[in-house]
């Protein structure tokens, strides 16, 4: 039939998202995630419905794994299994420190180029095919021996940078199938201590597995474009000091960002080698062994183990506990770790409560503890100049650890624990945040136009260390001061920041609030001050009341008084810049209330720090007259 | 966009003796340097004012505009699921009340909610308004609600709808007899209508226009050409006349068959039934070509444009005789009398075959007149003759 019913109008064409995904590479675990419908990102599972991806890829025999299936041949196949190798790209042999414990197959010279790190893994080679037959149909004559029909084993020696090929090709893979289209590009994560010959080593590595690059983001960056994007946690504005906590399996990296409405700038970093999810499992495990060795009398030596008997148990308890502390993380209640056939055939199964656990990693809570007081001292902050922590990596989904660190900020400290934003793939999520901070950043990347030069321009803007990424900043918060009659502050008035210190110029703010104008009739004026302030904290002592049930222990010296100390957020002022005042001409009263008007002030710092600031008042007739000063730059 | 952030702060009221000081000439503190993380879409605004040199509201203006440009590329809004202009249609109180027994009276587009798009709903369409209609009526939304909970009829009518929608085969027999269309089928301009208008010219087009378009859907080949302005070439008259007069319709009324009654043993009867849909069917295809016969006849008689091609054509002619008067007029305009000449006899030719087509009609009505009114005397002659007789 030839067209029956006649056609609509082909639909309005839906906005196609482009195909790129972000891809968080740590050195122990991986993850990726896709763009959604909706705009926001989401971080997806690979074939083996997992979303953490462990960093290894293991020979055995013909097969080769990838991902959490080669984790477990670090039981009995460790020489073939290759771990932590992300950490070696880009580096050299000699570089690398040698003798370090190794678990999976160690790191040689590479046979051939010369102070190149490799690995040598045995790998049994298909069986070759049959010799070309001649026109007879017999085999061709030939010197060489008859190969033999069944595969041969033989020795394979592969680069980081092969095995780090190898890797990323089935990240890709598995976003591939996910999407069921062809990945346009990629955001990489990477640590911010990787150097430019490393970046450039991944670079290289991802685009051999057919990977185009849109860029390698730091991964405090990629934190923070998950945090800033999307709507805007309650109780904190756009200007905030974010403090980025990533415990990940290996390392321990702190950061300390100052986000200026979404522009994002590094005061402090720091990394330590020596905490990180390892280090938790080096204390659970010497915990159950004891307890096994307790319940069975069966001695087991772990963290180091020796005997090759230890070794394998330790293997196999370092992957039943990652079962553990995911249920931990999740839960209140006690969690299992069990393991068949731990050592001589006897079966292991030890509950552990969240008390008991953070008992046994208290010493880990507390250092990165001490690590985060130790980068904010050096940043010339306090503690209670942190609005926000952020955690990154599996091992910061723990509760206990925000417990343990909470107890420095202030109570108003916004956390994904007390957001709630945690467990249930929430934006807080630690374990996928830089994934999907990646894929929004390839986003942003993959709609860029390049058609002029100053396109291109931008575009370049995103490589590490352009021009653009220098910038200024403002070093002192400039606010309005109101003034106000008997008024019980030190500043004699109400304070409101406009721009606070770290925003880099230019910068614009535009803040919108209700003004009281008293009750009277009559001409009612608006006048502010502007001021430099210098923000700090107040440190006091303040002695704690005694509980009165206790009571002194007779003979004993008079107990020194506890002291306690209370921290609060001061404003001084500083520096008269000007000041602004104008009649109000549409102010509104309503039953019983008294006068008010709305304001909006728009301030805007130039590239040299000068000041502008304008303040209208809007009413129901729309924006009124703009009454303007500006303070000159230094 | 600039983002204004609102603060829930009340500023006291100033103090009575408050003058505004002096600014102490002071400047603003000395800036840092820092170092800008690459990320984020506040970076690529904030390198995107230096690359180009925006001030904040340059910026925000080419911002809203692309935003505007975004929004029409993806029309109003890409996370709103897109219905592909299915739009949401109340039910009538009549349509409520359908009995799902007596189907082939309902009128499947108005029950999906399609009535809007009737034979130009797509398939897609369909499914999203089925879908529609079933989230609001499905019995199991219905259930504890006042009234009687096992009213489910207007569901039936939905899904036998839907049924019939989804086929292409019976689709195409509903719409042949579209019942909203019937209704519009009856009300076809005449040529009086078309004289008697103020505008003639004007009603014409308006009139007919509509009627053709209307027709079109049942063409085989598309496009079908629209009736088109006054000021249309011969050529696109004649083409379009043609097209009409030689139109090739899937119309069919299959929809409109008598039930077989399926239960009776009987076969005759059976077979009666359907011989007669049949002929049925092929009575009501023939009037039906009959019908947009006339339709284009009247709509050939009353066309200004038929009117202003000849008479421009007897201009033409006129002016030609004029200038065949002239000294030297003939030679320049030979090649164009000749194509004149040869076109009018095309046209003369065809007048011709449609004035013998009539007069052949007519010819052979005349002839069955003659027979009947040769029959009706012989008759009369006979029952003379017998009466004679007796």
């Amino acid at each position: 039939m030839a067209q029956p019913n006649g056609t609509a109008e082909a639909p309005i064409e839906v906005s196609s998202l482009p195909t790129v995904v972000g891809i968080n590479f740590g050195n122990s675990y991986a993850s990726i995630a896709v763009l959604t419908k909706e705009g926001s990102a989401d971080c997806i599972a690979n074939e083996d419905g997992e979303r953490q991806i462990a960093c290894a890829i293991s020979f055995h025999g013909e097969e080769l794994y990838i991902g959490n299936q080669a984790k477990h041949q670090l039981v009995k196949n460790s020489q073939n299994t290759i771990t932590g190798f992300r950490n070696l790209l880009g580096k050299k042999f000699s570089e690398i420190p040698a003798n370090t414990l190794s678990v999976s197959a160690p790191v040689i010279q590479h046979p051939e180029v010369a102070d190149e790190p490799a690995y040598k893994v045995k790998v049994l080679q298909a069986s070759p095919s049959p010799l070309p037959r001649t026109a007879t149909n017999t085999p061709a004559a030939s010197a060489a021996v008859t190969p033999r029909s069944e595969p041969v084993q033989v020795e394979r020696v592969l680069t980081v940078s092969e095995v780090t090929t190898i890797f990323l090709q089935s990240l890709i893979k598995s976003a591939e199938d996910f999407l069921g289209k062809k990945v346009q590009g990629a955001v990489i994560s990477v640590p911010s201590w990787f150097e430019p010959v490393q970046k450039d080593a991944l670079e290289k590595a991802a685009s051999d597995a057919g990977i185009t690059v849109l860029q390698l983001l730091e991964e405090a960056g990629a934190a923070a474009v998950t945090t800033t994007s999307g709507p805007q946690p309650e109780g904190l504005s756009a200007d905030r000091t974010q403090l980025l906590v990533d415990l990940g399996a290996s390392a321990l990296s702190l950061s300390l960002l100052s986000i200026r409405h979404g522009l994002v700038h590094s005061l402090a970093t720091l990394s330590d080698h020596s905490v990180g999810g390892d280090a938790l499992d080096d204390k659970l495990i010497k915990h159950f062994a004891k307890e096994f060795t307790k319940k069975t009398k069966v001695p087991l030596t772990v963290c180091p183990a020796t005997d090759t008997q230890d070794k394998r148990a330790e293997a196999k308890l370092r992957l039943a506990l990652e079962h553990t502390k995911r249920t931990i993380s999740a839960s209140p209640g006690a969690a299992t770790c069990s393991v068949e056939s731990l050592k001589d055939g006897i079966d292991f199964t030890g509950t552990i409560t969240r008390l008991r656990f953070d008992m046994e990693v208290r010493a880990i809570y507390d250092r990165v503890y001490e690590k985060v007081k130790e980068l904010v001292s050096a940043a010339g902050l306090d503690l209670y100049d942190v609005d926000e922590i952020v955690y990154v990596g599996g091992s910061a989904s723990l509760p206990g650890l925000d417990e343990t660190l909470s107890q420095g900020f202030p109570e108003t400290i916004v956390t994904p624990f007390t957001q709630g934003t945690v467990v249930g793939g929430g934006i807080g999520d630690p374990t996928t945040i830089l994934s999907r901070g990646c894929a929004l950043q390839a986003r942003i990347l993959a709609q860029l136009a390049e058609g002029t030069e100053e396109e291109r321009e931008v575009k370049a803007s995103f490589t590490h260390g352009h021009q653009y990424t220098q910038a200024k900043v403002t070093s002192k918060t400039v606010g309005f001061l109101f003034p106000e009659e008997n008024a019980e502050s030190a500043l004699g008035g109400q304070w409101i920041p406009a721009v606070i210190k770290e925003t880099p110029v230019p910068a614009r703010r535009i803040i919108a609030f209700d003004v009281d104008l008293g009750e009277g009739e009559g001409e009612k004026r608006v006048g502010f001050e502007v001021w430099e302030a210098h923000e700090g904290v107040k440190i006091e002592k303040v002695k704690l009341p005694k509980l009165e049930d206790e009571e002194p222990v007779e003979g004993e010296e008079e107990e020194e008084e506890e002291e306690e100390e209370v921290k609060e957020k001061t404003v001084e002022k500083e520096n008269l810049l000007a000041s602004l005042s104008f009649v109000a001409k549409q102010a509104t009263k309503k039953k019983g209330a008294r006068w008010t008007t709305r304001l909006e002030v728009t301030t805007i710092v130039d590239e040299n720090g000068a000041l502008e600031i304008s303040a209208a008042e809007i009413g129901a007739s729309g924006k009124g007259e703009k009454t303007t000063v500006t303070v000159a730059a230094a | 966009m600039a983002s204004v952030v609102q603060l829930p702060i009340v500023p006291p009221p100033l103090p009575a003796g408050w003058t505004p000081p002096q600014g102490s000439g002071k400047s603003t503190a000395p800036l840092v340097e820092r170092k800008l993380l690459p990320v984020g879409e506040a970076y690529l605004a904030h390198v995107r004012r230096a690359v180009h040199k925006l001030t904040f509201e340059e910026h925000d203006k080419h911002t809203e505009e692309e935003r505007k440009r975004l929004e029409a590329l993806n029309g109003a809004g890409a996370s709103v699921e897109d219905d592909l202009g299915v739009g949401d249609e109340e039910e009538t109180e009549d349509l409520l009340l359908l009995d799902a027994k007596e189907w082939k009276k309902q009128d499947h587009y108005a029950v999906l909610g399609l009535s809007h798009l009737r034979y130009r709903a797509t398939e897609e369409q369909i499914k999203i308004a089925h879908r529609k209609k079933v989230l609001k009526h499905h019995p199991d939304k219905k259930a504890g609600q006042v009234g009687d909970s096992n009213d489910d009829a207007f569901f039936k009518c939905i899904q036998k709808a839907f049924e019939v929608l989804t086929n292409p085969e019976r689709r195409r027999q509903f719409d042949s007899v579209d019942p909203y269309y019937d209704m519009l089928e009856g009300d076809v301009p005449t040529a009086s209508q078309v004289q008697k208008a103020k505008n003639p010219e004007k009603y014409f087009f308006e009139a007919f226009g509509p009627v053709f378009e209307r027709e079109a859907r049942f063409s085989k080949k598309q496009p079908v050409p629209g009736l088109g302005s006054y000021n249309d070439s011969k050529e696109n008259v004649e083409a379009f006349y043609d097209f009409w007069y030689n139109f090739d319709s899937w119309r069919s009324f299959e929809y409109l068959d008598k039930e077989v009654n399926e239960g009776s043993d009987n076969r005759d009867d059976k077979r009666y039934t359907e011989k007669k849909n049949k002929s049925e069917r092929a009575r009501r295809k023939k009037e039906d070509t009959a019908r947009l016969r006339g339709i284009v006849d009247t709509a050939l008689a009353s066309d200004p444009r038929i009117k202003r091609i000849k008479q421009e054509e007897k201009e033409a002619r006129e002016a030609k005789k004029k200038n065949k008067g002239g000294v030297n007029g003939a030679g320049a305009n030979s090649k164009q009398k000749e194509e004149e000449e040869k076109r009018k006899a095309e046209e003369d030719a065809k007048k011709k075959e449609e004035e013998e087509k009539i007069a052949r009609a007519e010819a052979k009505k005349a002839k069955a007149a003659a027979a009947n009114a040769a029959k009706k005397a012989r008759r009369q002659q006979r029952a003379a003759e017998t009466g004679e007789v007796a």
